[in-house]
């Protein structure tokens, strides 16, 4: 079985199978196959001896987070965001649609409340200008126009809830 | 004497802990998003005081007074945040029979004002930072603010009267940004703390913050700790302490704390405080503030003293005299070193990063104390601060606690959100750190100038072992006959994009 695994950016295809004992594994990546012995520890933890490496070990924890379909990866105490058949999904985001009409929305990375609204639509702004201040776990954060342009749009006004991901703003 | 904790997260716990350690029972409050969190969990009984909202539950005296006397408490403890510097609060507690474990509320009130522990300290004989005679109420006029700017000298810091923490305050080096600034302060001001009231200091260049706990009994007795370094600061909130600081001399040592038990003794203080300096280049220090209530960062001077300073407040509300040797207390015993663990994203700007904690692997072994509020299971809420825990390394150098440290970052693992655990990892390796060479603007001006580029650092072998596991989980997973992992979901797009924009210069 092969998967299609998004690393930090980056898609890598990793061919798994049975190596004949219980727990071991052939796995290929990057054209190379390894023997792996893989043992599940508590939830969301696979540990890994490398037959190729003096069976060196290692262990990962792989845990959904609170956004669907993605991931955290734990090792030595770094998490970096994994998903598994990433790319064909990626294909079909409405992220790349709507860089195709140039637009570039704005969300609210945190749920919280909206304290300010900045811009309004028509104004002009330069990359990194703040936008909207959004208050959550006691601070307020601003977020920033990713690229000049003009906004399109504003979706929210101060004293608004906001959960993760809504659109506040739409810059073109 | 039954103690109720007024608090929740980590401090709660560890409340907890010292009451069970005296043989106390205890009483927990909890809003509705806390029901299931460990502090609930660990005292001895708990009531419901309210909302999510921390004005709907853990900032409402009247619920938390119902709670000490539905449950025969006769103490509180107010942990810090929060009621712990609300006079109002200390007050209508010793009004209803309790025992406040903490100062007098005239005491509280007193040095919960900025402008008058000022001038505590001005009286004490103490040096201050330049700055506003007199407070400006909210409706007070930017240009007469701006008058008093002239006078004071920019570059300056606007801060909240009741402020703390870093909330309420800016920066402002030059004369156009003032009104900006006041505005920003007084509105964060407004909403954390309720009191929109600011005033003016001017900023000491490349400042050293270091502060000195202290304890008070109630026979006089005031008696100073080693010091607290607290430089390693990202927008005025502390990240990392340590105890003893590497630019404390014994001589200083003496010298700062003798001036901070004066100001002190000079308002009658009793129970735990920290009185809290600026060491600037030149070896001169000046009074900034008084923290009247139990600091984040106490384990650090624990550890080098080996006393237990929530055991000492709660000895002190009891009546009992301090029995400390003052010398032992200003003679650190090896090297103590606190980071604390936040749920927020380094990688996105240190966004918070609420959510659910699917497992915890928290560090422990020899010289780690680890002062968690959290377990498996538990959501992390939006409402409160986005403090996890705090991760202590104790070792009897500074260079042995930074590699114990380092090493129990690297086993510190909170599965299913991101926390700030990467961004320590990072910073233990610093040249700057390392050497102690930093000051309060250090980790600002570093972090600005690596361009918001990651702070997690693999190895290509790393990286490849990671996507062998991924691939060995789904495998795993799909043979178990669960779900493909696949089946999870796409990335947001809008996650996606808020990523993008992160990494964005």
């Amino acid at each position: 079985m092969t998967f299609e695994i998004d690393l930090g950016g980056r898609t890598r295809l990793v061919a798994v199978e049975r190596a004949g004992a219980p727990g071991r594994f052939r796995v290929t990546l990057d054209g190379v196959t390894r023997v792996v012995d893989a043992q599940r520890f508590g939830a969301y933890g696979v540990s890994m001896l490398f037959g190729d490496d003096h069976d060196a070990t290692t262990a990962v924890q792989i845990a959904p987070t609170a956004l669907r379909g993605e991931m955290l990866a734990h090792l030595g105490g770094r998490a970096v965001p994994v998903s598994v058949n990433a790319s064909r999904t990626r294909r079909s985001g409405g992220d790349a649609a709507g860089a195709a009409h140039g637009d570039h929305t704005v969300v609210a990375p945190m749920p919280g409340r909206v304290v300010r609204v900045l811009v309004a639509p028509g104004d002009e702004v330069a990359a990194r200008q703040g936008l909207v201040v959004v208050e959550a776990m006691k601070m307020e954060n601003e977020l920033r126009s990713p690229r000049p342009g003009r906004v399109k749009d504003v979706l929210v006004a101060a004293g608004t809830s906001v959960e993760a991901g809504r659109v506040l703003v739409v810059v073109e | 004497m039954k103690v109720l904790i007024a608090n929740r997260g980590e401090i709660a716990v560890r409340i907890i802990r010292a009451c069970r350690e005296l043989g106390l029972p205890t009483v927990a409050v909890y809003s509705d998003c806390d029901r299931d969190a460990r502090h609930v969990r660990d005292a001895d009984q708990a009531v419901h005081v309210g909302g999510g909202p921390a004005t709907d539950s853990y900032l409402r005296i009247d619920r938390l007074l119902d709670a000490a006397r539905r449950t025969g408490a006769d103490a509180v403890h107010p942990g810090y945040g929060f009621l712990a510097e609300n006079a109002t609060f200390a007050r209508a507690c010793l009004d209803a029979g309790l025992t406040f474990i903490g100062p007098s509320p005239d005491v509280i009130a007193m040095m919960g004002s900025k402008t008058a522990a000022r001038e505590a300290a001005i009286r004490a004989g103490v040096p201050v930072v330049p700055g506003s005679d007199r407070p400006f109420a909210a409706d007070v006029p930017t240009d007469v603010i701006a008058r008093d700017a002239e006078r004071v000298g920019y570059p300056l810091v606007v801060k909240a009267v009741a402020g703390g923490g870093g909330k309420g305050m800016r920066q402002v080096d030059r004369a156009e940004d003032l009104p900006s600034a006041i505005r920003t302060a007084r509105s964060e001001a407004g909403s954390a703390f309720g009191d929109s009231t600011i005033y003016l200091e001017r900023r000491i260049v490349r400042p050293r913050h270091i502060e000195i706990q202290l304890l008070g009994d109630h026979h006089g007795t005031v008696l100073p700790f080693v010091e607290r370094e607290c430089s390693i600061q990202r927008r005025h909130q502390k990240v990392v302490e340590e105890s003893p600081s590497l630019a404390v001399t014994p001589d200083l040592r003496e010298r700062m704390a003798n001036a901070a038990a004066s100001v002190a003794r000079s308002v009658g203080y009793t129970n735990a405080g920290t009185i809290e300096f600026l060491l600037a280049e030149d070896g001169a220090f000046y009074f900034l503030e008084m923290n009247t209530r139990l600091q984040v960062e106490h384990p650090v001077t624990e550890m080098v003293t080996s006393r237990d300073l929530v055991h000492w407040q709660i000895r002190i509300a009891q009546g009992e005299p301090l029995t400390i040797d003052p010398a032992q207390a200003l003679t650190p015993q090896g090297h103590a070193i606190e980071c604390r663990i936040y749920a927020e994203d380094p990688d996105q700007g240190f966004l918070p990063s609420p959510g659910l904690i699917r497992g915890v692997r928290a560090a422990s072994g020899p010289g780690i104390r680890n002062d968690g509020g959290i377990a498996a299971g538990y959501t992390v809420p939006v409402f409160y601060d986005s403090m996890l825990a705090k991760l202590i390394a104790w070792a009897g150098t500074r260079v042995d606690a930074v590699a114990r440290m380092t090493r129990a970052l690297s086993e510190y693992e909170v599965l299913g959100i991101r926390t700030t655990i990467p961004f320590f990892l990072w910073l233990m390796q610093q040249p700057e750190f390392l050497e102690g060479r930093f000051d309060t603007t250090y980790l600002d001006a570093l972090l600005a100038s690596r361009n918001g580029q990651s702070f997690i650092a693999l190895t290509k072998e790393e990286e490849d072992r990671i996507a062998i596991a991924a691939a060995l989980n789904a495998w795993m997973q799909a043979s178990a006959g669960g779900a493909p992992a696949s089946a999870a979901g796409p990335v947001s797009a809008w996650k996606a994009a808020a990523r993008r924009e992160a990494r964005q210069p």
